[in-house]
């Protein structure tokens, strides 16, 4: 306001200077032209008065000129005429003095001897007759008028004689006044000249500075503008102004161009703006927001909540851009002393936010995993696949079990993680087993999900979201694989199939995988699997599967350090089951590398299983026991193939509800052996799931 | 396939009404697919979605723990109507907050509400059902999200 | 708007839920408020509307019969000087913009708490 208000008022000081300068400059003018006249006429007094002064002793010649005449008779008449000239002369010029002199006092003691003079002059001026008489050629006589003129002159001549220096004293006196007042007149014209020239100056240097400060003010409103379109031009944002009938103003920022594909926008409709971008539906949404903002019955919080473009889908027309970008309107009503002038509106491309948003989002689900799923397929037996698909479906229904047990405390969900991790990586082995790897892949996704929970501080419901989103993902994918299955009769054939006549190959398939994996050789033998019963099938393939992979990854050596230990290059899982008095015997047995104690205690204090201190008084077989243990691996990374410290747990948490035991023998760089009885008449396997 | 966005959009239109209007924050417990025939709870509020997925979504919750909603919500009337219009609120949050999120995705229908001996809603075919434990204060409702 | 001591302004509520209906009544602000009517549905709103002639109007949006919006725009058509406050659970804009386009001047979003419902009115009667 301020700096408004200082902005308008300097001109008008300036005026107002210029103005009064200019008017003392036109009064100096004008009444210098007036003194310069005076001056004019007081000098041609000065020359008019001087030029008087020679007279007096002039006609006082002249008069005695004349009576010399007479008394020689010489003629009179030139110089009676003579007389009567200077006369004139001297009355003419005296009155143009008169006329010329302003001060009429001045020249009233000169005039008043003059009247003397003339008064005196007169007889003499006024002589008509003839002055001599011819008596005869010898002698020449005055005549009685030459005898009056004679008298008239001597009386003229002493008048004349008498007043000379009296007229010239006045005269003189005249004359002084005159020069000084006509110096009096330079003096005051020179002032005043000088004046008029400081006036003028000083107006030249207003003039000259407004004209400076005018072109300053204008180039500084350049520097503005250009400024202002600079920044138009640069600034990312889109922004224009929209009147009341929603145009755009003359200003707007060159992003718009980029984001619409069109160069012009002064006096554009906000709705041909959007036209062809974005539904009809939307833009008359849009149009009615913006009439809201011109009114007051909505205040601005509420305007921004309900902004139909703060996130807009923008489909170019253009059919070459397909991609919809996303544009984020906001809105600002721009008031002034009426109410809202116009709305301010901004536009910013948030395309890659979204974008960005998005992906996350759909970066899970694997755009091609119908076609990588038939892949999987295709490479793994039917018969198998049959088995898995059984064995998941009752895995992940035990998972969506544990899951559905109330919780509502940190405890209760942390309660869960452990067995969901063991349900998840039993089924993971089975699947990366079978090279089922979309399967493997979602499982591992999922399993990553429930150990991330670990680190978590305090667990809650808003934690178990994604999990069970992913597990409903999974069934979906495997309910999927099983229509195509069916569709590519896959498994229809292999229906009848008991579970057991898959239990061998999936143990050499994954064997063979892990062998691949890890730069081992070796071989699975398995024995009387034909004898395990249905009821029992599915626990014990867990097991077989966990014992097979744990010696193929832990027991067996590669090839080189078997030649060291005087073995051959390939190692023997061998996998037996078999009948016996009071039940089932179920031994695997691998001709690896062993368990040595030290190691497992070690692994264990590492992984915080227990202290230094329990390592130190712990026996051979109570170390041994360790690796049954929840949370104990000793695989190092985690991965597809190798353990998170549940594969082993599993098996004994399968054989307990079995009510079975386990038991291991080994011998470190001879062999590991794992003993699994089952009693007959033991719970069964859906009990055990 | 329906995402875990979509999950949580739902599932936060339920705690918002818990938290504005009974003025306590609900937690959610542990959520799971629905695997049997779900019984519900004495009033329940449904709301059937269309579009780009079909399905519905249902909230259902005790008697009792309505009561406690409603004395929180400075309510005095404990009667049949007051317990039907407050699931029918809760149902009406969970649509309008899926209607701001979804935009034009979802085509979501005024919430219905069921009361008294509903038989137990069956698991859709072909929709996989999430069923998640809304706990407030003491008490328990379901979220029940079926949509396919 | 200029509410004299006496006077005090004449409230229709219109929601089919009975629940919505005693909480608006609830209010803080209803000391300036004097409840005349109260509808379910958009129907029974416009009759009891023209016969009531409220000052104020609470609106659910989503009710049987006629939608709130239709019965917006036919009571503001009545009566133009009426202030209507929406609430609804709707919580996408473009009803929000409908609503007030169709003459609405406030909108509250279901669920409310009190100080949401006191602010509201109170920016309403402003």
């Amino acid at each position: 306001m301020s700096l408004a208000a200082r902005f308008d008022r300097r001109p008008v000081v300036l005026i107002v200077i210029g103005a009064l300068l200019a008017a003392a400059l036109g009064t100096a003018l004008v009444s210098g032209f007036r003194l310069a006249t005076r001056l004019r006429e007081d000098i041609a007094a000065v020359q008019a008065a001087s030029a008087l002064q020679a007279y007096p002793r002039e006609l006082v010649r002249e008069v005695s000129g004349l009576r010399e005449r007479l008394e020689v008779r010489a003629y009179a008449g030139r110089a009676l005429t003579t007389l009567r000239d200077s006369t004139r002369d001297f009355n003419e010029r005296l009155q143009a003095l008169a006329a010329l002199d302003h001060d009429p006092a001045r020249l009233a003691s000169v005039q008043q001897r003059w009247r003397g003079y003339r008064a005196a002059l007169a007889p003499v001026l006024e002589f008509r007759g003839e002055p001599y008489v011819d008596s005869d050629a010898a002698s020449t006589r005055l005549s009685a008028d030459g005898r009056g003129l004679y008298a008239s002159l001597e009386h003229a001549r002493l008048y004349a004689l008498a007043n000379a220096h009296g007229f010239d004293a006045d005269l003189a006196a005249v004359t002084g006044d005159l020069q000084a007042s006509a110096s009096a007149a330079a003096t005051r014209l020179r002032l005043l000249l000088q004046g008029g020239v400081l006036a003028a100056l000083v107006l030249a240097a207003i003039a000259a500075w407004l004209l400076l400060s005018r072109a300053r003010h204008e180039r500084a409103a350049q520097e503005a503008r250009e400024r202002t379109r600079d920044i138009l031009r640069t600034v990312r944002e889109g922004f224009f102004l929209l009147d009341a009938e929603h145009r755009i103003g003359s200003v707007w920022s060159d992003a718009l161009t980029q984001m619409f594909g069109r160069e012009d926008f002064a006096g554009l409709g906000f709705r041909e703006l959007l036209a062809g971008f974005v539904p009809e539906t939307t833009i008359a949404t849009a149009l009615k927001y913006v009439d809201l903002l011109w009114g007051d019955r909505a205040n601005e919080n509420l305007m921004k909540t309900i902004n139909p473009l703060s996130q807009l889908e923008v489909h170019s027309p253009d059919p070459l851009r397909r991609e919809p970008r996303y544009l984020q309107f906001d809105f600002h009503r721009v008031t002034g002393a009426q109410g809202v002038k116009y709305v301010l509106c901004s536009v910013v491309d948030v395309t890659a936010n979204v974008a960005l948003a998005r992906e996350l989002q759909e970066s899970q689900q694997g755009a091609d995993a119908q076609l990588e799923m038939l892949i999987g397929m295709t490479r793994t037996d039917p018969l198998q696949l049959a088995s898995f698909l059984d064995t998941a479906d009752a895995g992940l229904k035990l998972v969506n079990a544990i899951l559905r047990s109330p919780a509502r405390s940190d405890a209760d969900f942390r309660g869960k993680l452990a067995g969901l991790m063991r349900e998840l990586h039993a089924l993971k082995g089975e699947a990366s087993a079978l090279d089922l790897s979309g399967v493997a892949d979602r499982l591992h996704a999922l399993e990553t999900r429930v150990s991330g929970c670990e680190s978590r501080a305090t667990l809650s419901g808003d934690d178990f979201l994604p999990i069970v989103a992913k597990l409903d993902e999974l069934v979906a994918y495997l309910r999927g694989i099983r229509e195509i299955a069916a569709r590519l009769a896959l498994t229809e054939h292999a229906a009848p199939a008991s579970a057991t006549d898959a239990i061998a190959p999936i143990l050499e398939a994954a064997a063979a995988r892990i062998a691949l994996e890890h730069h081992k050789m070796l071989r699975v033998e398995c024995n009387g699997f034909d004898a395990i019963p249905q009821s029992l099938a599915k626990a014990l393939k867990d097991c077989l599967v966990q014992l097979v992979r744990n010696a193929a990854v832990h027991g067996i050596e590669d090839p080189e350090l078997r030649r060291t230990r005087a073995k051959g290059d390939v190692g023997v899982v061998s996998a037996r089951f078999a009948r016996t008095a009071d039940g089932y015997e179920l031994t695997v047995e691998d001709d690896g590398a062993g368990i040595a104690p030290d190691e497992v205690k070690a692994v264990a204090v590492r992984r915080g299983l227990i202290t230094e201190a329990q390592a130190a008084a712990m026996d051979t077989r109570a170390a041994i026991a360790l690796i049954f243990r929840a949370g104990f691996s000793t695989a190092g990374e985690v991965s597809l193939g190798a353990g998170r410290g549940v594969g082993m747990d599993v098996v004994a948490r399968t054989v307990r509800a079995l009510g079975g035991r386990i038991g291991v023998a080994t011998m470190p760089g001879k062999y590991t052996r794992f003993k699994i009885h089952v009693p007959t008449g033991g719970k069964d396997a859906a009990a055990a799931a | 396939m329906l995402h875990e966005r979509e999950l949580k959009v739902f599932v936060e239109g339920t705690t918002r009404f818990f938290e504005v209007a009974a003025q306590q924050p609900a937690s959610i417990g542990s959520p799971y697919l629905m695997e049997e025939p779900l019984a519900l709870h004495e009033y329940s509020g449904l709301i059937e979605v269309s579009g780009r997925r079909e399905g519905v979504v249902c909230f259902t919750a005790p008697k009792t723990m309505l009561a406690v909603m409603l004395m929180k919500m400075h309510e005095t009337d404990f009667g049949h109507e007051t317990m039907r219009d407050l699931v029918g609120e809760v149902a009406n949050t969970i649509s309008g907050n899926a209607r701001r999120d979804f935009g034009n995705e979802f085509r979501i229908s005024p919430p219905r509400v069921l009361w008294g001996d509903t038989p137990p809603i069956d698991p859709r075919p072909g929709a996989r059902t999430f069923v998640i434990p809304i706990h407030w204060r003491s008490h328990s409702a379901k979220l029940v999200v079926a949509l396919c | 708007m200029n509410a004299a001591v006496d006077s005090t302004l004449k409230l229709l509520i219109v929601d089919d839920s009975t629940l919505i209906r005693r909480r608006v009544e609830r209010s803080q602000r209803f000391d300036r408020l004097r409840l005349v009517g109260s509808a379910a549905d958009g129907v029974e709103a416009l009759a009891l509307f023209s016969r009531t002639d409220p000052d104020v109007v609470t609106m659910d949006l989503t009710m049987p019969q006629m939608d709130g919006i239709e019965c917006i725009r036919r009571m503001v058509a009545l009566k133009p000087s009426v202030r209507i406050l929406v609430i609804s659970a709707l919580a996408d804009k473009a009803t929000a913009i409908e609503a007030m386009a169709s003459g609405a001047n406030g909108f509250l979003n279901k669920p409310f708490t009190e100080r949401q419902l006191n602010e509201a009115l109170a920016e309403l009667l402003r």
